[in-house]
C-alpha cells in the first residue's frame, strides 16, 4: 500500500513537473503545478505511514495509553493538511494572475506573455 | 525583554484588524501599519542592543505549550536579532516609501505588505523545518500579492514567473523536508543538525534536496531568469523591499541550513555563488535598463555573499565580518537604488541624466554606487579588503582571482551608468519628482551608509580616525555647496592648511615622504589658491577635490598597507570627479575610472600575496614577499602603473587631462600622477633587485619607461591643442621617472626622484598658465593663438622658463636631470633603452618649440586683440613655482643633497659626489653656477649683438600685408601652426596611432559579445525559466555524485 502511494505520488510529482514544463496554455501550466503539488502531498502521506496501524484520532476506541504504539506518525498528516491549504493559496494566486494576464492581452499562451527581455 | 515572538503576533493582529476596519481611512490604517512595523523593529533592536551589551543566550520560545521538537519553537539569537531588525527597518522604510501605492490600494495592500513582513521575520525566528517551509510560502505568495500594486502587463508577469518557480522551488523543498523527517524522525533544525551527519547516507537526498531549495531562493546562475523578471517588473518599492528584506531572509536560511549538506553543500555553495557573481556581472555588461542592471547586481551581490559563506571556513574568524559588512551594504545601497529607480521614473540608464535635477537626489545616487563597489569609506570596503586577504592568505587564488573579475564586470555597468547620468544632457527631461516619501528612505539609508562604514572599521582596525575626521570636514563644505565659490575656496585652504598642520610630525624626518606630502600638500594649497579666479559657485568642485588630496594625505601617512589602500581608493573617487568635470570628458572620466578599479583590484591581490607572505599587513610586508613574489609585485606595479598613465595603461590620460580646465589641470597632472611614482617608489623598495624574478620585472619596467617616454612626447608632438600637448607630455615624463626608477641605481632614482618634484614644478606653471590662457582666449587649439607675446607677457616669461626646464635645456634644473640620466645610462651600460630616452628627449624640444612658438609668437588674432593677461590667482602661483625652479637651478644641491643622501642607504654605489656646488661623478663635473654664468653671459651677448644689429630695421605693423583674394574653405588649414609637425607625422605618426586604444576598445567589445551570448538564456519565457531550475538542479546532482562527496 504505501509502495503504491509512493509511487504514485512520484507519478504525479512527474506528470506535474511534465505540465509546466511542455504545455502552452497558463491554466494547463497551472493544472500541471496543482499536480504537482498532489504528488507531493501523497508523497508526504505515503512516508508517514506504518503498517497495520490506524488513524492518529484519540477517541473511545483508542485510548490515549495505546496510540503510540497504535496509530502512524501524526507528524506527516499535520504537514499535509498544511501544505495543502498553503498550496491552495499558491493556486489561486497564480490563477488570479492569469485571470489578469488574459485580461490584458486577452491570451493564455505562455510564449505570448514576454515584455521587454532583450532591451 | 519583550517575548520575540510579539513581532510575529503584532504583524498578524494588525494586518487582521486592517481587514476588519476598512472604514478607518486610509491614512490611518497607514500610519497604523507603520507603527506595527516600528514595533517589531523595536523589539528586534531591543534585542540586538541586549546582545551586544551582555554576552548572553538567546531565549527558545516554545508555542501551544508544548516543547521541542514536538512543538514549533521560535529562536532569538545575536544572528537572529540582527537579522530581524534588517528586515524589520526595511518593512518600515519600505512602507513609507511605497505610501501612495498602499493607500491607493487600501487596506488590503497593507496586510498583504505586513504579512510579508511577517512571513520573513518568521522564516529568520523559526527553529522548525516545516515552519520555514510555511514562512517561505507566506513570505513568497505576499511577494507576489505586492507585485500586483501595479497591474501592468510588465509587472503580472514578472509575478506569474515568480510564483510559477517558487512554486517548484517549494515543492522541491517540501519533498526533501519530509525525506528529512522519515530519516531523522524531527523536524526541529538544532536536532536535524545533530542527526544529520549521523544518518548522512539516508539523508543524503534529504538534505540534497533542501540544499538545491535554498540555493535556488538566493537566484543563482542561470536558473534566475524569473528573479531578474522579478526585479526589474515589480514597482520600485516592491523590487526594494525583494532586494534587501527577501533577500536577507533568503540568505539567513542558507546560514541556517546549509551545514546539513555537510561539507559537500560548502563546496557547492562556494562555486554556485561565485559563478553567479561573476556570471551575473558579465551579463549584465550589456544591459541598458537601469532596474535590469540592478536586478543582475542583487543577484549577483547576493551570489557573492553566499560564495563567502561556502568559503567562510577559509577566512576564520573574519568570515562573518566579510560577510555582514558586504550583505549591509547590499541591504542598504540596492533599497536605495531602487527606491531612486521609482523616482527617475525610467528604466534606460541614459535618462537618469534627470536625476541631476535634483542635486540632493544625485549625491545618494552617487553613494549608493560607490558603496556597492566597495569604494571608501562604505562598509564593503572593509569586507573586500579582508576578503582577498583572507582567501589570499588561504592559497584561494583562483576564487580570489574570479571574485575580482566580477567586481571589475561590476564596475564597468554601475559607473558608465553613473558617469552617463553625471555628464549626458538633460535638458529636455522632466525633473524627477520625489515626496516626502519617496525621499527620506534612500536618504536615511544614504546616511547610514556612514557610520556603517565606521563601525566596521573599527572590527578590521588598520584605519585611524584620520581617516574618518577628514571626511566629516568634507561633508561640512559639501552643506555649505550653495556658498559662493571664493568662500568654499577659504575654507577649503583652511581645511588643506590643518591637514597639512598635522601631517607635517609625521612626516618630519623621511626625505621620502616630505618630498611626497610637499608635492600633494603644497600642491593642494597651490591649486585652491589658483581657483579664486572662478565666479560663481563652482558646485560639487569642493567636497570632491578635498576628498582626492585628503586621499593623498592618507596615502603619505599610511602606516600599513589598508590604510595605504584606502587613501588611494578615496584619492581615486575624487579625482573621478574632478576628471569627468571637463565638457567632453565623459568617455575619458569613465575609462579612468575603469583603469584606475582594475588597477586597484590588481594591486589589492598583490598586497593579499603581501600578507599572506608576511602575515601582516604593516608596510614591511612589502619587502621580499616570497608567496608568488614575481606575481605580488607585478599585480602591485601594474596597479600604480594604472595611475602614472604608463604604456598600456595610458589612454584615459590625454582626454582627461586634455578637457580639464587650468586649475584642476594642474592637479591632476602635476599632482595626482605623483601618486602612482609614490606606490612605484613604495614596491620597488620593498622588491629590491637581487632576486631573478625582480630583474626580469625591472627589465620589462624600464622598456615600459622608455617607451613611454618616447610614445608621450611623440603624442604630444601632434596635438593641435595645447592642453592635450601638454597632456602627452605628462604621459612622457611619467614615463621618465618610471625608467629611472627601474634602473635601480642611485643615479637613476636621484634623477627620478628630481623629475618628480621639478615635473611638479615647471607643469604646474605649465598647466596654470596655459589653462588660463585657453581660458581667455576661449580656446586650447594652438593655431587659434598666436601673437600672444603682446598682450600676456608675464604669461609668456613663465612658459618660457618652463619649457626651457622641461627641455633639460641648460642653464635650468632640467638638464641636470637630463645629465644625471646620461652619467647613469653610461654606467649602467643601458644603451638601448638610453638611446630611446634620448630620441624622446628631442622630440620634446618640437612639441615644446611649437607650444611656445604658436600661442605666443606669430600674428596676433583679430579677436583676441583686447584679450587680457591671464587671471594674476593663476599668475601668483605660478611665479611662486617658478622662484623653486630658479632656485633649484641655480643651487641644484639644495634638492639633490638630501635626496642623494637618502638614497645612499639603499644604493651606496654610484653616488654623486659633492664638493660645493661642483658635483662628480665618473665620467664628469658639473657645476650649476658657472653653467648658468657661461650660458647667461653668452646670451647676454648675443641679444646685445641682435639689437644692435636690428638698429635699422623697418617696423612692419601687423595689418600691413594683403591677402590675395580668396577666402579658404578651412582657414586653420591655412595657419603655419596647424599639423605643424606633418612632415613628421608622415615619417614617425604610426607610433602614435592608438594601438592601444584599439586594443583595449576590442577586449570590450569580446566582453559585450560574451555578455550578449549569456544574456541569450534570459528568453522571458516562464517555462524556460521552469527548465533551467530543473537543470541546475539535475547538474549540481550529477557534478555532486561525480566526484564532490
Amino acid at each position: 500500500m504505501t509502495h503504491i502511494a509512493l509511487a504514485g505520488g512520484a507519478l504525479l510529482i512527474l506528470i506535474g513537473v511534465w505540465g509546466m514544463l511542455t504545455k502552452k496554455n497558463i491554466i494547463r501550466i497551472i493544472i500541471g503545478f496543482s499536480l504537482f503539488d498532489t504528488g507531493l502531498h501523497v508523497v508526504l502521506v505515503g512516508l508517514g505511514h506504518l503498517k497495520n496501524r490506524t488513524a492518529p484520532i484519540i477517541d473511545s476506541d483508542l485510548p490515549r495509553e495505546a496510540a503510540a504504539s497504535r496509530v502512524v506518525d501524526p507528524v506527516p498528516q499535520a504537514i499535509v493538511l498544511t501544505a495543502i491549504v498553503i498550496g491552495l493559496a499558491v493556486t489561486a494566486v497564480l490563477l488570479a494572475f492569469a485571470l489578469k494576464l488574459y485580461q490584458s492581452r486577452k491570451t493564455l499562451d505562455i510564449s505570448e506573455l514576454r515584455e521587454g527581455n532583450n532591451d | 525583554m519583550i517575548n520575540p515572538i510579539l513581532i510575529i503576533a503584532i504583524a498578524l493582529g494588525t494586518a487582521f484588524s486592517l481587514g476588519l476596519l476598512k472604514k478607518l481611512g486610509r491614512e490611518l490604517s497607514f500610519a497604523i501599519t507603520l507603527i506595527a512595523l516600528a514595533a517589531m523593529a523595536f523589539i528586534s533592536a531591543q534585542w540586538l542592543s541586549a546582545f551586544l551589551t551582555y554576552n548572553m543566550l538567546g531565549p527558545v520560545v516554545t508555542t501551544a505549550g508544548g516543547r521541542a521538537p514536538f512543538v514549533i519553537v521560535l529562536q532569538m539569537g545575536h544572528m537572529e536579532a540582527l537579522f530581524t531588525l534588517l528586515i524589520n527597518v526595511m518593512g518600515v522604510m519600505g512602507a513609507f516609501y511605497l505610501h501612495d501605492r498602499l493607500t491607493e490600494n487600501g487596506n488590503g495592500a497593507m496586510a498583504v505588505l505586513l504579512a510579508g513582513i511577517m512571513g520573513l521575520n518568521g522564516i529568520i525566528l523559526t527553529g522548525d523545518i516545516f515552519n520555514l517551509f510555511v514562512f517561505l510560502e507566506i513570505a513568497s505568495i505576499a511577494t507576489a500579492g505586492l507585485v500586483l500594486l501595479v497591474t501592468d502587463f510588465k509587472s503580472l508577469t514578472a509575478g506569474f514567473k515568480y510564483m510559477l518557480a517558487s512554486g517548484l522551488i517549494s515543492g522541491l523543498f517540501l519533498l526533501g523536508i519530509i525525506f528529512l523527517y522519515n530519516t531523522t524522525g524531527t523536524l526541529n533544525i538544532r536536532e536535524l543538525l545533530i542527526a544529520v551527519p549521523g544518518t548522512i547516507k539516508a539523508g543524503s537526498v534529504a538534505s540534497f534536496l533542501v540544499m538545491m531549495a535554498i540555493l535556488l531562493e538566493m537566484k543563482p546562475f542561470p536558473a534566475n531568469g524569473w528573479g531578474i523578471d522579478l526585479y526589474s517588473g515589480a514597482p520600485a518599492g516592491v523590487s526594494a523591499l525583494i532586494a534587501s528584506a527577501s533577500a536577507t531572509a533568503a540568505y539567513f536560511v542558507l546560514i541556517k541550513l546549509l551545514p546539513l549538506g555537510g561539507t559537500v553543500a560548502y563546496k557547492i555553495a562556494a562555486a554556485v555563488g561565485i559563478t553567479t557573481f561573476v556570471a551575473s556581472n558579465l551579463v549584465a555588461l550589456s544591459q541598458r535598463s537601469a532596474t535590469k542592471l540592478l536586478g543582475y547586481s542583487s543577484i549577483g551581490q547576493m551570489g557573492l555573499v553566499v560564495g563567502i559563506y561556502g568559503l567562510n571556513y577559509h577566512l576564520g574568524s573574519k568570515a562573518f565580518l566579510i560577510i555582514f559588512s558586504l550583505l549591509g551594504t547590499h541591504y542598504l545601497a540596492k533599497a536605495g537604488l531602487f527606491w531612486l529607480s521609482g523616482i527617475v521614473q525610467s528604466t534606460e540608464i541614459d535618462k537618469w541624466s534627470a536625476l541631476r535635477k535634483s542635486p540632493v537626489l544625485f549625491v545618494l545616487f552617487g553613494i549608493f554606487v560607490f558603496a556597492l563597489m566597495g569604494f571608501p569609506p562604505f562598509p564593503s570596503f572593509f569586507g573586500k579588503w579582508e576578503l582577498i586577504m583572507g582567501l589570499v592568505a588561504s592559497k584561494l587564488y583562483w576564487w580570489a582571482g574570479a571574485i575580482l573579475l566580477g567586481t571589475m564586470f561590476e564596475g564597468i555597468y554601475l559607473f558608465r551608468w553613473f558617469s552617463r547620468a553625471l555628464k549626458l544632457d538633460n535638458q529636455e527631461l522632466a525633473k524627477p519628482r520625489s515626496t516626502i516619501y519617496t525621499f527620506v528612505p534612500p536618504l536615511v539609508f544614504a546616511i547610514l551608509l556612514f557610520p556603517a562604514g565606521y563601525y566596521t572599521s573599527t572590527y578590521t582596525g588598520g584605519i585611524g580616525i584620520m581617516g574618518f575626521a577628514p571626511l566629516l570636514f568634507i561633508m561640512l563644505i559639501g552643506f555649505l555647496d550653495f556658498l559662493p565659490a571664493y568662500i568654499k575656496n577659504i575654507l577649503s585652504i583652511a581645511g588643506v592648511a590643518a591637514y597639512s598642520w598635522y601631517l607635517w610630525p609625521h612626516v618630519q624626518g623621511n626625505t621620502f615622504k616630505i618630498v611626497f606630502a610637499g608635492i600633494f600638500m603644497g600642491g593642494a594649497l597651490l591649486a585652491l589658491f589658483a581657483g579664486f579666479y572662478r565666479r560663481g559657485k563652482h558646485l560639487g568642485f569642493y567636497p570632491t577635490t578635498l576628498l582626492m588630496f585628503l586621499g593623498l594625505g592618507i596615502l603619505v601617512d599610511a602606516s600599513n598597507l589598508m590604510e595605504l589602500f584606502y587613501g588611494w581608493e578615496l584619492m581615486t573617487i575624487g579625482s573621478y570627479f574632478l576628471l569627468i568635470r571637463g565638457e567632453r570628458s565623459l568617455p575619458h572620466g569613465y575609462s579612468y575610472l575603469l583603469f584606475s578599479l582594475g588597477g586597484s583590484l590588481a594591486m589589492m591581490f598583490g598586497f593579499g600575496l603581501a600578507h599572506a607572505s608576511a602575515g601582516t599587513i604593516e608596510l614591511s610586508a612589502l619587502n621580499h614577499i616570497h608567496v608568488l613574489p614575481a606575481l605580488a609585485y607585478s599585480l602591485m606595479l601594474v596597479g600604480f602603473m594604472t595611475k602614472t598613465a604608463s604604456l598600456g595603461f595610458h589612454i584615459w590620460l590625454p582626454g582627461a587631462h586634455g578637457e580639464a580646465v587650468a586649475d584642476i589641470h594642474f592637479m591632476a597632472s602635476a599632482v595626482l600622477l605623483k601618486a602612482g611614482v609614490f606606490g612605484i617608489i613604495l614596491v620597488l623598495s620593498g622588491m629590491g633587485n637581487s632576486e631573478p624574478y625582480a630583474r626580469n620585472i625591472l627589465l620589462v619596467l624600464g622598456w615600459i619607461g622608455a617607451l613611454t617616454a618616447l610614445i608621450g612626447n611623440i603624442g604630444a608632438a601632434f596635438q593641435e591643442s595645447a592642453k592635450y600637448l601638454l597632456a602627452w607630455s605628462s604621459i612622457g615624463q611619467l614615463g621618465y621617472i618610471v625608467f629611472g626608477l627601474a634602473t635601480m641605481t642611485h643615479l637613476g632614482w636621484l634623477a627620478a626622484y628630481g623629475y618628480t618634484i621639478t615635473h611638479f614644478l615647471y607643469k604646474g606653471i605649465l598647466f596654470l598658465i596655459i589653462g588660463g590662457i585657453a581660458f581667455r582666449v576661449g580656446t586650447a587649439d594652438m593655431y587659434k593663438m598666436g601673437g600672444l607675446i603682446k598682450r600676456m607677457p608675464f604669461s609668456f616669461l613663465a612658459v618660457l622658463i618652463s619649457i626651457i626646464t622641461l627641455a633639460g635645456i641648460p642653464p635650468l634644473v632640467g638638464f641636470t636631470g637630463k645629465w644625471i640620466f646620461y652619467n647613469m645610462i653610461v654606467s649602467e651600460h643601458m644603451f638601448y633603452q638610453g638611446l630611446v630616452v634620448i630620441i624622446s628627449g628631442i622630440v620634446a624640444f618640437l612639441y615644446l618649440f611649437r607650444l611656445i612658438h604658436v600661442i605666443f609668437l606669430g600674428q596676433l588674432k583679430d579677436k583676441n586683440r583686447r584679450v587680457k593677461e591671464v587671471y594674476p590667482w593663476l599668475l601668483i602661483p605660478a611665479y611662486a613655482m617658478l622662484i623653486g625652479v630658479m632656485v633649484l637651478s641655480m643651487f641644484p644641491n639644495t634638492l639633490l643633497g638630501p635626496l642623494g643622501r637618502m638614497l645612499s642607504t639603499a644604493f651606496p654605489k654610484g653616488a654623486l659626489h659633492w664638493d660645493g656646488y661642483t658635483a662628480s661623478t665618473a665620467y664628469g663635473t658639473f657645476n650649476m653656477p658657472i653653467i648658468m654664468a657661461v650660458i647667461g653671459s653668452t646670451f647676454a651677448v648675443v641679444f646685445l649683438w641682435l639689437l644692435l644689429a636690428n638698429r635699422r630695421a623697418v617696423k612692419v605693423k601687423q595689418f600691413n600685408i594683403f591677402y590675395s583674394g580668396e577666402a579658404p574653405s578651412r582657414p586653420e588649414l591655412t595657419h603655419f601652426g596647424y599639423n605643424f609637425f606633418a612632415h613628421y607625422k608622415k615619417a614617425v605618426g604610426f607610433m602614435a596611432v592608438p594601438l592601444v586604444t584599439r586594443f583595449w576598445d576590442q577586449v570590450s567589445e569580446g566582453l559585450h559579445a560574451l555578455a550578449g551570448y549569456g544574456r541569450a538564456i534570459y528568453t522571458g519565457n516562464a517555462q524556460s525559466y521552469l527548465f533551467h531550475i530543473v537543470g541546475f538542479v539535475v547538474a549540481i546532482y550529477l557534478i555532486t555524485m561525480g566526484g564532490l562527496s
